[in-house]
């Protein structure tokens, strides 16, 4: 990447700040690279939770008791709250990107985007409540 | 500057289009799927009763979209990805969405029909 002032051509001002400029590391930088990132260990968790519940189980066999088996082991349990939580991130900043590209009013925008942040909030607190204390 | 960007994507466009509306659906089931899981903490027979609704032959068919809904939202982040990281892939992004829906069919058929099957060999009843 070229820093410097090119000698070859006419210099304009555009051209000039456009190049000097480092590519700025904001939150929404980071955003696209979470979304990436969480999207590919997603794929693997979801399609093998999803697998599993449905494809080798029947989802009937799925019950209590199944459930109960499985938690005996942390690891599932850490796999499962892995799940949960990349999950609701990556979905919540899905809808987020959504919202600001629907709804315009900032007044509607910010009650929407309240709304959806504290039902996440509540349901992520509440998923990872009856993971952690399920006995 | 001032009048509105249209963006003709063509078939990126409708992989856009897609990808949001699955992936908000998938996002709507999971805030579903953490309540009625943590049915357990409070009941197991409420849980099982909850759950047992599951086998229903509305919900199994409400299951085979979301498994489409799930594939077709896996595959195509990775076109995503393979797009936003490899110049390579850009070149051959169409080739790329073909594939994506060629996969999400030949996956979502089989694994479909084996949450169907219960119902199509009769031993489910509505």
């Amino acid at each position: 990447m070229s820093t410097g002032v090119s000698t070859d051509a006419p210099v304009h001002v555009a051209s000039r700040t456009t190049r000097g400029r480092r590519p700025r590391q904001n939150f929404e930088t980071w955003s696209w690279f979470f979304m990436r990132i969480s999207g590919l260990v997603l794929v693997f968790l979801a399609l093998v939770h999803f697998a599993l519940t449905h494809i080798v189980n029947d989802v009937v066999e799925t019950d209590a008791v199944f459930v109960a088996d499985r938690w005996e082991n942390p690891l599932w349990r850490l796999f499962d709250w892995t799940l949960l939580a990349l999950a609701l991130l990556h979905g919540l900043n899905g809808l987020r990107w959504s919202i600001d590209d629907y709804v315009r009013s900032p007044a509607r925008r910010a009650w929407v985007k309240a709304g959806v942040y504290t039902l996440s909030g509540v349901l992520f607190a509440y998923g990872t409540f009856t993971i952690v204390t399920f006995a | 500057m001032s009048s509105t960007t249209v963006y003709k994507g063509r078939s990126g466009q409708w992989a856009f289009v897609a990808h949001r509306i699955t992936g908000v659906l998938v996002f709507l089931f999971l805030l579903l799927h953490i309540v009625d899981v943590s049915l357990i903490n409070l009941s197991a027979e409420l849980y099982d009763e909850v759950h047992q609704l599951y086998g229903n032959v509305l919900l199994r068919l409400f299951e085979v979209g979301l498994l489409f809904a799930l594939l077709f939202h896996s595959l195509n982040g990775l076109r995503l990805v393979a797009v936003d990281f490899f110049p390579g892939a850009v070149r051959n992004e169409r080739r790329l969405l073909s594939a994506v829906v060629v996969l999400t069919v030949a996956v979502g058929v089989p694994c479909g029909y084996v949450i169907m099957k219960p119902f199509i060999d009769g031993t489910l009843l509505g």
